[in-house]
């Protein structure tokens, strides 16, 4: 039978149209779709992929309001051959956790999964720009018991088998998978192409075939709020934390860098904060019962990712609100850590000195590097085994791409990317009960404008922490803890994935941690490979400022930098005082970077970039001007207003 | 050829603005009237029909109650019918003068304020009803000959660089054949610039234009009456250098559509209609209608004010050419919409005859000429034929000229009078004489960011968007001359002119003068295509959708 190539889209609002209103509330009602920039990619890759499977067939699946049509009408043009569109009111308010199962179902429906037509190959976006969460495409994987390769760059398949290069830490690893499996891609390969005329017109008299969950034979129950493990519980607003930008004025770089420095010297670019209302205690209802759902459950497990031999910085730094937890929980509550990976067993002190109770080691040669197959398998005889009520992984690229198919392996709930956890409970006012103790893991969503408390009602409550979020905990080498083996079954087919190359960059460049000034070049300044924003950052070392230089995503992508300077959120995330963004437009992943930053600069020949909304002070120009100024003015004794090392020892 | 890439049409119409939907509307009405099924396809480049509509609008309703049925014209969006009498107002700095009465030819008695852009996206829906086929967001930049004659058009290549590379996604332009060609680009259409030299299209005069610049604001209740029209002149023009107006329309729901209509004849290399607007806003009878508001839109568009002179031969082998594209304009009013309807419907009458009688060459389609000059458009446009020409002398002398043209038929001139080319008006820096605009304006140019704005936020309040992946679509034809001729002798007039901040004058160490190309920005609105001195820019077509995204314009 010949190839299928299957993708999933999303419908989602025009990113850039979500703006905020006067009441500081995201105003989506205007906001015209689009097809979810992630999965745009992922149409492409299949276009891509049918280059070198010219008698493969290209399906596109979506599952939402019959508004999508139009969406799917778009990938037809761009040259896929059907559509389908599961669209049922009754599938409101399904989490990720019931997404995947009606998409997964949708699909064996259609034909394809085990012991159906295995010639297929899934391909996702890695998220949604309104959803943010990475869940669905693990979640189908996992339903259709196929593997995966999530926030994949590029792919291609031949001879029945998928190549795919995809992001990790540092870095990027080439896979090889069988067919069938699921690719997740990030918006960073090939852009997705324009339809052709031809296209639209062939588009517009192929028909959508509509789908209901009857259709499909998915069971009420199964989706919707009673099918989805977790709750949104509250959203609130995310009030920016910066004041609205400083621009420098003049013409010509002398007057505007002239201007910048003028700005700089009257102050930082405070916001004024006007007194925030005090929220309303809501007083607990007399009378209701209280429910432990937890059923026996107890415990935190983390997972300690190992890169490179060490345990990763995120990592450790999940250990701090692991803590946080269990230390609002009962007294008996232990942080357990899942400690995989070859010649580790030293690590484990190294994670009983950062706040772990417990570790339990897994240490196979096979097991070196992760993978999605045999670690999940891990996690799921382990938490059969000791039933942990809650279970936290750093949102990494691995952990994001884990935490999601262990959820469905333990008809858990996740959370994705959460920046706030903590104890609390859950008042369900029809059922007059009390939810206590569960789990509140609070995630910015909508384009970082809002805040959400999700709730899980499935144990283990499994949510992923945003790397950079939490601070490391202090290292006590006095604490102790128990270490133990533990030796978990793994089948052959557990390894059917190969990694053939995995490379990272020189690990971490810890300067970028330490600095107090970051020059950063953006895809605008690749024009002289970023040699001003070295100059800058060089002379600036020389005044004796703690200054390093960075780059953003595309800079890597395109070979210029190693990945090691890569800031953003594969990347990492920083906190200098001074952020200089050069040549930077302000993707959403790069911002939920450099946010901590004190105060940040941008740099931009396009004044309507993103960055210029997320900056303390700009300069609209070309940064080839621009920064020879700036250079110059540093050389005259210019450092941002931060402290010149070499003068205070003098 | 590849067969995958061609489709065919019998009727193809490039741009979905008023004149490109009335044909189309027409076509499929006569068509069914006389039992013809014919295929008619229209392709626009926005990203949705209304996306590039700009006008001011008032409408004289009279040409779409021709063109559609009683239950259509009922449901027709107008936003607001005229109420009272134009408020006619001279401008100095600091006075106004209402004028006591007003020229005959601007009265807008039973006539209606609407959104150009909604118009057209209601004609789109009822074309479509009709079997029209519409596609938008593609844009066209070939014409396709076969034996010399044109056979239909091809859209443009995407997934290049900007270096003109064919990247991985590259994919292939679509030709369409079709027995007519239309072309209903609006104002300097691109594909039409290129062939009034191919086909020897031009008429007795160049055509000139006008560059508008308009804003669409929510204002206070009470700042002005739905219906209420005003028109100005003078300052900030002198009214013997500049020639134009503002507007001021009042709309339903507390909005106000404002704007300056400037001549693109002047002489000043640093003239900046943009800067002008915002200037003429900040006149207190002016900011008075917007005071406490909010800019809702901005956008700017050129419109062909050359009159009957300038009209091109507008209909060749397979080919005809319809509204703006054809200078179908009434200059005394600035009206163009009605005109461009009615050469729509007249050009649809006289392509059902070709069609059916199976011969769409010059000489079955010249039919199209004669309904023009049965229509209403002779009427208005003859009359007026040398109006735009006297307005030379200024406004007031000017408009009395006008006055005489109308009483005498428009013969008080006895040769077709010369007008030279808006490209070939500005004059070097080192020529002109009077004060440059900035000196003019002392004082005046710093922008609020409240109630006037620089041209970056304006851009912004248009919702223009580009992909950066493409090569400019603003092209340099000569850069040594540009370097010598346009930045060194005329101080880069682009940079003034432009509205949307595409050209910038950099100046870097030692005075060295070059052009910065922003062509994310471009509004479409043709400027440089026409005013650049020594033609020096060519506007070309982006990717379809690309471009602003007008919603109420």
């Amino acid at each position: 039978m010949a190839l299928t190539i299957i993708s999933l889209m999303k419908q989602v609002p025009l990113p850039s149209e979500m703006r905020m209103g006067d009441d500081g509330l995201m105003d989506r009602t205007k906001a015209k779709s689009i097809i979810n920039v992630d999965c745009s990619y992922a149409l492409e890759a299949g276009l891509q992929i049918k280059y070198e499977n010219p008698n493969a067939k290209l399906i596109v699946c979506s599952m939402g309001p019959p508004s999508f049509e139009q969406s799917l009408k778009r990938a037809l043009s761009m040259g896929y051959d059907n559509a389908y569109l599961l669209s049922d009111r009754r599938l409101g308010g399904s989490d990720t956790y019931a997404t995947g199962l009606a998409i997964s179902t949708m699909l064996k429906y259609l034909g394809f999964g085990k012991g159906l037509n295995e010639e297929f190959i899934v391909l996702a976006g890695r998220q949604t720009s309104d959803g943010d969460t990475a869940h669905v495409p693990s979640q189908v994987a996992e339903n259709l018991a196929v593997p995966q390769a999530t926030f994949v760059e590029t792919a291609s398949l031949s001879k029945g088998i998928v190549k795919a290069r995809r992001i990790i830490e540092g870095g990027y690893q080439w896979l090889q998978l069988p067919v069938p499996c699921m690719l997740s891609f990030t918006p960073t390969g090939i852009a997705p192409r324009y339809p052709s005329l031809a296209g639209a017109i062939r588009s517009k008299k192929t028909e959508i075939k509509i789908l209901n969950i009857d259709d499909i034979g998915l069971a009420d129950e199964k989706i919707g709020l009673s099918g989805s493990p977790t709750i949104v519980a509250k959203v609130s607003n995310i009030k920016s934390e910066r004041a609205v930008i400083k621009l420098a004025k003049g013409h010509g770089e002398e007057a505007l860098v002239s201007s910048l420095i003028a700005l700089m010297d009257a102050g930082k670019n405070k916001l004024e904060v006007k007194d925030s209302k005090k929220i309303k205690e809501r007083k607990r209802p007399d009378g209701f019962e209280e429910v432990d759902f937890r059923d026996g459950s107890r415990g935190i497990l983390t997972w300690a990712e190992i890169v490179k031999g060490e345990v990763s910085r995120p990592s450790l730094e999940l250990l701090t609100p692991a803590r946080h937890l269990a230390s609002q929980l009962d007294e008996e509550t232990k942080v357990i850590t899942l400690l995989i990976g070859k010649d580790i067993r030293d690590l484990a002190n190294v994670l009983i000195a950062h706040g772990s109770d417990e570790v339990i080691v897994i240490d196979d040669e096979r097991l070196e590097e992760y993978r999605i197959l045999p670690f999940s398998s891990i996690f799921e005889q382990v938490i059969r085994q000791r039933k942990p009520e809650i279970a936290l992984f750093a949102a990494t690229t691995a952990g994001r791409d884990l935490a999601p198919r262990v959820g469905v392996k333990t008809d858990s709930g996740v959370t994705a990317d959460c920046t706030e956890l903590d104890i609390g409970e859950h008042i369900n006012r029809k059922k007059k009960t009390i939810f206590t103790p569960i789990l509140e893991s609070k995630r910015p969503t909508y384009g970082e404008s809002k805040l959400a408390t999700i709730l899980g009602f499935v144990c283990p409550q499994i949510s992923t922490a945003r790397a950079g979020t939490f601070e490391v905990p202090i290292i006590d080498e006095s604490r102790t803890g128990v270490t133990e083996e533990f030796t978990p079954e793994l089948k052959d087919e557990d390894f059917i994935v190969d990694i053939i190359e995995t490379v990272r960059g020189e690990s971490g460049l810890q300067n970028l941690f330490d600095a107090d000034i970051i020059v950063c070049g953006g895809r605008g300044t690749t024009d002289d490979s970023l040699e001003l924003v070295k100059a800058l950052a060089e002379e600036l070392s020389v005044q004796g400022v703690n200054a390093e230089w960075a780059c953003s995503r595309p800079i890597v992508d395109e070979r210029i930098v190693e990945y090691a300077r890569q800031i953003g959120q594969t990347g990492k995330t920083v906190r200098p005082k001074i952020y200089i963004a050069v040549g930077i437009s302000g993707a959403v992943q790069h911002l939920a970077g450099i946010k901590e930053s004190e105060t940040i600069i941008a740099i931009n020949h396009n004044a309507k970039e993103p960055i210029f909304y997320h900056a303390d002070f700009g300069i609209v120009g070309e940064y080839e001007d621009i920064l020879p100024e700036l250079i110059s003015r540093v050389k005259d004794g210019f450092t941002f207003g931060v402290k010149n090392n070499k003068k205070d020892e003098k | 050829m590849n067969d995958h890439n061609t489709v065919s049409t019998d009727v193809l119409i490039v741009g979905g603005g008023p004149g490109g939907l009335s044909m189309a509307i027409e076509l499929a009405n006569r068509l069914r009237e006389k039992g013809v099924e014919k295929k008619i396809m229209l392709i626009e480049k926005g990203s949705e029909i209304g996306s590039h509509i700009l006008s001011g609008a008032v409408i004289r309703p009279k040409v779409f109650r021709d063109l559609l049925s009683e239950d259509e014209y009922d449901k027709f969006p107008f936003d607001s019918r005229v109420e009272g009498d134009d408020v006619v107002m001279k401008l100095s700095a600091n006075t106004v003068t209402k004028l006591p009465f007003h020229p005959p030819y601007m009265s807008n008695e039973g006539n209606y304020i609407a959104s150009l852009g909604q118009i057209c996206k209601y004609l789109a829906e009822i074309a479509q009803d009709k079997g029209v086929e519409i596609y938008t967001g593609f844009s066209v930049d070939e014409m396709m000959y076969e034996n010399g004659k044109i056979v239909g058009i091809k859209t443009k290549d995407t997934g290049v660089d900007r270096h003109g590379v064919k990247q991985k996604n590259y994919q292939q332009g679509t030709m369409v054949e079709a027995s007519i060609t239309v072309l209903a680009e609006g104002s300097r259409g691109s594909l039409i610039q290129k062939m009034i030299d191919r086909h020897d299209l031009e008429g007795e005069n160049h055509q000139i234009y006008s560059l508008g610049v308009k804003e669409l604001w929510s204002v206070p209740e009470g700042s002005i009456k739905s219906g209420a029209v005003y028109h100005t002149f003078g300052y900030p023009l002198n009214d013997k250098e500049e020639f134009g107006g503002g507007f001021i329309y009042g709309l339903s729901d507390n909005r106000v559509a404002l704007g300056l209509v400037v001549g693109l004849d002047y002489k000043d290399p640093s003239f900046d209609i943009h800067a002008a607007m915002q200037i003429w806003k900040s006149h207190p009878e002016i900011s008075k209608f917007i005071d406490g508001g909010k800019i809702l839109e901005f956008g700017a568009k050129t419109l062909p004010e050359g009159g009957w002179y300038s009209i091109p031969k507008y209909y060749d082998d397979n080919l005809m050419i319809v509204g703006d594209s054809a200078g179908f304009l009434s200059t005394p009013r600035l009206k163009g919409v009605h005109l461009a309807v009615r050469s729509g419907i007249c050009a649809a009458q006289a392509a059902v005859e070709a069609l059916i009688s199976e011969d769409t060459s010059e000489k079955s389609l010249a039919r199209y000429e004669e309904l023009v000059n049965d229509s209403f458009i002779y009427k208005e446009l003859y009359p007026t034929r040398n109006m735009r020409a006297v307005m030379h002398d200024g406004m007031l002398i000017g408009g009395f000229k006008i006055g005489m043209q109308l009483l005498t038929g428009g013969s008080c001139l006895l040769r077709v009078p010369h007008m030279k080319e808006d490209c070939n008006t500005t004059q070097r820096v080192a020529l002109f004489k009077r004060l440059p605009f900035a000196e003019r304006f002392k004082g005046k140019l710093e922008f609020d960011g409240a109630l006037t704005f620089d041209k970056v936020t304006s851009v912004y309040h248009s919702k223009t968007a580009h992909d950066e992946m493409q090569p400019s679509h603003l092209v340099v034809k000569d850069s040594v001359q540009f370097q010598r001729s346009n930045i060194e002798k005329y101080g880069l007039p682009e940079a003034s002119f432009c509205p949307a901040e595409v050209y910038e004058l950099h100046v870097g160490k030692g005075d060295k003068r070059s052009l910065r190309l922003h062509p994310e920005n471009c509004v479409h609105c043709k400027t440089c295509d026409i005013k650049s001195p020594n033609c020096g820019i060519e506007w070309t077509v982006p990717y379809g959708g690309n471009g602003p995204e007008y919603t109420y314009m």
